[in-house]
C-alpha cells in the first residue's frame, strides 16, 4: 500500500515556497516539485547562487528573497529539484519526470503554483531571431550572468523599466527604451490611485526606476505605436510612431514586453473553470477565497491564480496552506481563520495595488490582437493572421476548430505562445465577449515528453513519519 | 420539423448516412447533442484500414476503399486521405503461423488483397524497421484521412443537398405517433418516418428508446502524437501480434495508437488515460522502429467509443420496431467503413434493401438464443 | 553580441556546440552557453525552413528546441550544460529524408535506456 502526501506543491516561487514551509511547520507531509535546480521561481531565481558579482545591482526587491528561498531550505517539506511534472489529475496524481524516466506520487491536496509567463506580443516580425521578451534578459541575467548589449527595450510594465534601470546598473549598454504606455492609461488609471497609495512604497520604488531611466541619458520614446520589427531572416531593427514622428531603430536584438499572465497548461489540463478577467485581460482560474479552485482538491496560489506580484503570492501561498490544512484535519477552522488574517489584510492591498498596475499598464489593443496580415499568431506552426482570418470564414468559429483546421496551437508549445491572441480575435471577429469564445482544450502532458522519460513510473511516497501531535502554527512575523 | 429519416448522432455514420440519404433525395435531420465529430469520429487514429478485418466485414470495408479513393471529389472537400499501404509486422515463427492461417482463410473466401512479404521486402518498404523483425503482411490500398475534417466533408455535403444539422440536441425521448417517429429533445420536437440510430457510445441509450436491447460496452481508446520527426515511415503499420499501429503523417509528425483502453465517462463526455500503459505502448513502438527512441510526445488523448461483445458492429433494421435502423458499435475500427455504411443505411431505408448484405450485423444476432 | 558578467570564479567545461569546442561557464543553461558561443540559431522552422531562436528563456515558448548528444526536442533554456556535451542546432523539416539526416537515426534493434 503506498501512502500518500498531504500536500503535493507545483512550483516553487513565492507562493509554494510559502504553502510549502506553512504546511510542513503544522507537520503535514509535503513534497514540493519544481523543474529548476535550485527555488525561487521567476522572481528570486538563483537569489541564494547569483553568478554574477554585482548582485545589489538587481534591486532589494530582488534581494529580499533570499531569507524566504534560506526558510524554504530549512522547512521539513520534502523537496525535489529538476522535476519536471508533466500530468495532474484531480485525483491527486502528479506524475513528473526527472533524469530521463517518469516518478508518480499521489497526494490529497495539491496547489498548482506555477507562476505566470510573459504576454505574448504577436507584432509583425516578433518571431524573428533576436527578438526576446524582456523576461529572458531577467532570466538570463539572474541564473546565468548573460546579457546583451545594445539592444532596444519595447514595451511597457514595471518588469521593463526594471530590467533597463539593472542593465543600466551593470554598466550594459541600452539603446533605447521604447515606452508603448498609451497616453490614455494614465488618465484611466487615475481612479485606481487612491486605493493603490496603502502601498505607496512600491509605487515610490516605481516613480524612482522611471527616474533612474531617464537620468542615465538613454532615448526614450514614449506613447509608441505602430510597432513592427524589421528584418528578413532576422531582426536588424524596429519601427514605430512616437509623437507625430516615424521612428526606424536599427539593432539586432529586441526585447519585448507588456507584462505577464498566469501560466496555464497545468490548470487546463485539469478541466478546472476558469474565467476571462477583463482588468488583466487573460484567463484566470476561478477560485474561491482560499484559492480553492472548481476542483475540490487542487488550489492554485502566485501568479498562478492571477498575477499578483512576489509579495502577493507569498501571502497567498500561506492562505491556501492553511485552508488544506484545515480540510485535511490537521488544524482546526478557526485557527485557519485567525492565522489567515494578517495575509487576508495583505492581499487586499496587494490587489488595490494591482488594479493601478493593471489599469496604468494596460498593454494596447493592437499590441495584444495584430492586425498585420502577416503577423505570425502560431509561432510553433508559423500559422499567420490572413490564415486565421480564412479558417474562420470557413465556419472555424471557436479555438478548438480553429486549431483543428490551422493547426494554430497544435505545436510544442501547446498554445502558450498563442492562446490568447486566438481568444481575443475570435471575440474581435464573432462580435462577442471573450468569455463566450473560451480557449484550447488542453490535455497532458504539458508539455514534449520524450518516450525516454515517459518510462519507469515508480512511486514515492512520504519518507518520515511526522509527528501530528505536536502541532503548532508559527505567526507570521512581517 | 418533418422529415423523412431523423439520424441520432453526428460522427461519421450519422454524417455518411445523412449525405447518401439525401442524395437519394430524403429530406434528413441529424440531432448531434454535441457538435459534429466531437467524440469518436473527430479523435481517432484516422486509419483507412482493410488489412485484418474480421471476415464479416472485408466486402463492405472493399467497397469502402473504393469510395474512399474519390471521396474528396464527391463531397468537394478535403478529407486528408492518402492511401499508403497498411503493413503487419511479424516478429517470430508464431506471427509467421498467425500470418498463414489468416491467408488461407481470407484465399478460402476468395479475397487476394493481402499479400505476404519476406524480410527482404519489409526492409524495402520499412527501411527504419529494427532486424528482428522478419516479414509481414501487406494490403496495398490502405491508408489514413483526417477524421474531424472527413466527418465534417460528409456533413457539409449533406448540407448543400438539403440536410439540417441540429447540435447540442440529447435526445430524451422517442415514441411511435401513428406511422411516424417522434423525438423529443433539448431543442425541441422533431417528427420523422424513419429513425436512425448512430449515436456511437450512447447507442445503447437510444436503442432501449426504441424498443431493442444491445449489449453495447464503451471505453477510451488512447492515443498519442508525437512531435515532427524526420520521415521514415510511409505506409500505416501494425503489429501480427497487435501490440503496435502507427502512422507518420507527411507533416512529420507520428501518431500512435494501439486501442488500449482508458477510462470513459460517458455522461461526463471525459476520459481518463492509463499513463503506464501508454508508456509500455509507446515503448513498442521503439522496439520496433529505434528511431522512435528520439519521438516526443506532444499530446496524448482517448475517445469514447462503443464496442459490441464479438467485437463488430449493428448494422441494420431495429429488432423490435419498424422503421427503425442502427449503425453503432464499430469496436475501434469503424472510421474507413463510414463512408460504405451511409450508403448502404440509405439503400436499405431508401430502397428497403442495401446493395451489399449487411445480415451478419443484425442486432437480432445477440437474441439468437432462446431459452 | 551576447556577453558574460558572471564571476571570473566560475570553473569552466568544455562542450561542443554545433561541432565547434567551446568552454564556458559551470551550471549555465545550453540556450546561455550557445548564446555566448555565438551559435544563437535554435533550429531551422519545420514549416518555412527559417532560422529560429529562443525567445523566451524559460521553458514555454519552446523555440530553443535543439539535439543533444543525439536526443532531438530538448529545450536549451531548461537543460543545464554538462561536461562533454554534444549540442546541435535542430534539423527536423517536413519533409526530411530519413537518409539525409543520418544523425538522427538511433542505432540498435532492442530497446534500452
Amino acid at each position: 500500500m503506498i501512502n500518500s502526501y498531504d500536500i503535493a506543491i507545483i512550483g516553487a516561487g513565492p507562493a509554494g515556497m510559502s504553502a510549502a514551509i506553512t504546511a510542513s511547520e503544522a507537520g503535514a507531509k509535503v513534497i514540493v516539485l519544481d523543474d529548476k535546480k535550485f527555488a525561487g521561481g521567476q522572481i528570486y531565481r538563483n537569489v541564494c547562487n547569483s553568478p554574477i558579482e554585482q548582485v545589489n545591482a538587481l534591486g532589494p526587491d530582488y534581494l529580499k528573497g533570499r531569507s524566504l528561498v534560506e526558510r524554504f531550505g530549512q522547512c521539513s517539506a520534502e523537496k525535489i529539484s529538476s522535476a519536471s511534472v508533466w500530468h495532474v489529475s484531480n485525483s491527486g496524481e502528479v506524475l513528473f519526470s526527472k533524469e530521463q524516466s517518469t516518478t508518480k506520487l499521489t497526494a490529497r491536496e495539491i496547489i498548482v503554483s506555477c507562476g505566470a509567463m510573459e504576454r505574448p506580443f504577436p507584432i509583425s516580425g516578433w518571431h524573428l531571431p533576436g527578438v526576446m521578451s524582456a523576461g529572458s534578459a531577467q532570466v538570463m541575467l539572474k541564473s546565468d550572468g548573460v546579457v546583451q548589449d545594445d539592444a532596444v527595450f519595447v514595451g511597457t510594465g514595471p518588469l521593463l523599466y526594471l530590467i533597463v534601470a539593472q542593465y543600466l546598473r551593470l554598466g550594459v549598454r541600452v539603446k533605447a527604451l521604447v515606452d508603448t504606455t498609451p497616453k490614455t492609461n494614465y488618465l484611466d488609471s487615475f481612479s485606481s490611485l487612491p486605493g493603490a497609495l496603502n502601498e505607496y512604497p512600491t509605487l515610490i520604488k516605481g516613480l524612482g526606476l522611471l527616474k533612474e531611466i531617464q537620468k542615465s541619458g538613454i532615448p526614450v520614446y514614449k506613447y509608441a505605436q505602430d510597432l513592427a520589427i524589421t528584418g528578413e531572416t532576422s531582426a536588424n531593427g524596429v519601427k514605430f510612431q512616437s509623437g507625430k514622428q516615424s521612428y526606424n531603430l536599427s539593432c539586432d536584438h529586441i526585447f519585448l514586453h507588456q507584462g505577464v499572465i498566469p501560466n496555464l497548461n497545468m490548470t487546463r489540463s485539469l478541466s478546472l473553470d476558469h474565467h476571462w478577467s477583463e482588468q488583466q485581460l487573460c484567463w484566470t482560474p476561478t477560485l474561491d477565497s482560499w484559492g480553492q479552485s472548481s476542483a475540490t482538491n487542487i488550489s492554485v496560489a502566485g501568479d498562478c491564480s492571477g498575477i499578483i506580484g512576489a509579495e502577493g503570492a507569498e501571502h497567498m501561498g500561506r492562505l491556501v496552506a492553511l485552508n488544506q490544512l484545515s480540510k485535511l484535519g490537521i488544524i482546526a477552522t478557526d485557527i485557519r481563520d485567525t492565522q489567515a488574517l494578517t495575509s487576508q489584510h495583505r492581499l487586499l492591498r496587494f490587489n488595490r495595488l494591482r488594479r493601478f498596475i493593471d489599469r496604468l499598464y494596460r498593454p494596447k489593443e493592437d499590441h495584444r490582437i495584430p492586425t498585420q496580415d502577416t503577423t505570425v499568431v502560431c509561432r510553433c506552426e508559423e500559422v499567420d493572421l490572413a490564415t486565421l482570418r480564412q479558417e474562420f470564414e470557413r465556419g472555424a468559429q471557436g479555438p478548438n476548430e480553429l486549431k483543428m483546421m490551422s493547426r494554430c496551437g497544435m505545436g510544442p508549445c501547446q498554445g502558450r505562445q498563442c492562446g490568447h491572441t486566438v481568444s481575443e480575435l475570435l471575440a474581435l471577429w464573432r462580435g462577442e465577449a471573450v468569455k463566450e469564445v473560451g480557449y484550447y482544450r488542453l490535455r497532458s502532458p504539458m508539455r514534449l515528453l520524450n518516450l525516454t522519460e515517459f518510462s519507469d513510473f515508480s512511486h514515492i511516497e512520504p519518507t518520515r513519519a511526522t509527528d501530528t501531535s505536536q502541532v503548532q502554527i508559527q505567526e507570521v512575523t512581517r | 420539423m418533418n422529415a423523412d429519416a431523423l439520424i441520432i448522432g453526428g460522427g461519421i455514420h450519422g454524417c455518411s448516412a445523412a449525405y447518401y440519404l439525401s442524395k437519394l433525395g430524403f429530406k434528413v435531420t441529424v440531432l448531434e447533442k454535441d457538435w459534429v465529430s466531437r467524440h469518436a469520429s473527430g479523435v481517432n487514429a484516422g486509419g483507412v484500414r482493410l488489412l485484418g478485418r474480421h471476415p464479416a466485414e472485408v466486402a463492405l470495408s472493399k467497397a469502402s476503399m473504393e469510395l474512399w479513393a474519390n471521396l474528396d471529389e464527391e463531397l468537394d472537400a478535403n478529407t486528408g486521405f492518402l492511401s499508403r499501404s497498411h503493413i503487419n509486422i511479424a516478429i517470430d515463427e508464431a506471427d509467421i503461423e498467425t500470418m498463414n492461417q489468416r491467408q488461407a482463410e481470407m484465399h478460402s473466401l476468395g479475397y487476394f488483397h493481402e499479400k505476404l512479404i519476406d524480410q527482404k521486402e519489409l526492409r524495402e518498404r520499412l527501411p527504419a524497421i529494427a532486424p528482428h523483425c522478419i516479414g509481414g503482411v501487406v494490403s496495398e490500398v490502405d491508408g489514413y484521412a483526417i477524421p474531424y475534417q472527413s466527418t465534417n466533408a460528409f456533413r457539409h455535403a449533406a448540407v448543400r443537398l438539403g440536410a439540417k444539422f441540429i447540435e447540442g440536441s440529447v435526445v430524451h425521448n422517442v415514441r411511435k405517433v401513428g406511422e411516424n417517429w417522434l423525438i423529443e429533445s433539448s431543442q425541441g420536437q422533431f417528427e420523422a418516418e424513419h429513425l436512425v440510430n448512430c449515436a456511437g457510445a450512447w447507442a445503447d441509450k437510444v436503442a432501449i428508446m426504441i424498443g431493442d436491447n444491445a449489449p453495447l460496452s464503451f471505453s477510451a481508446p488512447m492515443l498519442a502524437i508525437t512531435s515532427r520527426m524526420p520521415q521514415f515511415i510511409s505506409p500505416v503499420v501494425g503489429a501480427v501480434n497487435g501490440v503496435l499501429s502507427f502512422k507518420q503523417f507527411e507533416n512529420g509528425t507520428v501518431l500512435i495508437g494501439g486501442g488500449l483502453k482508458g477510462f470513459a465517462d460517458r455522461d461526463k463526455n471525459q476520459t481518463r488515460l492509463d499513463y503506464k500503459k501508454m508508456a509500455a505502448n509507446a515503448y513498442h513502438a521503439a522496439d520496433f522502429f529505434p528511431i522512435m527512441k528520439t519521438a516526443s510526445i506532444n499530446r496524448m488523448w482517448a475517445g469514447i467509443e462503443a464496442y459490441m461483445p464479438d467485437k463488430i458492429p449493428v448494422i441494420g433494421k431495429s429488432l423490435n420496431a419498424d422503421k427503425a435502423y442502427h449503425a453503432f458499435g464499430f469496436s475501434a475500427h469503424g472510421f474507413q467503413m463510414g463512408p460504405i455504411i451511409g450508403k448502404m443505411m440509405a439503400e436499405l431505408i431508401v430502397n428497403g434493401s442495401p446493395s451489399l448484405s449487411l445480415d451478419a450485423f443484425n442486432i437480432s444476432r445477440f437474441e439468437a438464443n432462446k431459452v | 553580441m551576447f556577453r558574460s558578467i558572471s564571476k571570473s570564479t566560475l570553473q569552466h567545461i568544455p562542450i561542443e556546440i554545433n561541432g565547434k569546442k567551446v568552454n564556458v561557464p559551470e551550471g549555465i543553461t545550453v540556450w546561455s552557453s550557445m548564446a555566448l558561443s555565438g551559435e544563437t540559431t535554435t533550429r531551422l522552422s519545420p514549416v518555412t525552413k527559417q532560422q529560429r531562436s529562443a525567445y523566451c528563456a524559460m521553458g514555454v515558448c519552446f523555440e530553443c528546441l535543439v539535439q543533444i548528444d543525439g536526443q532531438p526536442n530538448q529545450q536549451a533554456c531548461l537543460t543545464l550544460v554538462r561536461k562533454g556535451m554534444k549540442i546541435q542546432k535542430q534539423v527536423i523539416l517536413e519533409n526530411t529524408d530519413l537518409v539525409e539526416n543520418g544523425d538522427h537515426i538511433v542505432e540498435g534493434g532492442t530497446h534500452d535506456k
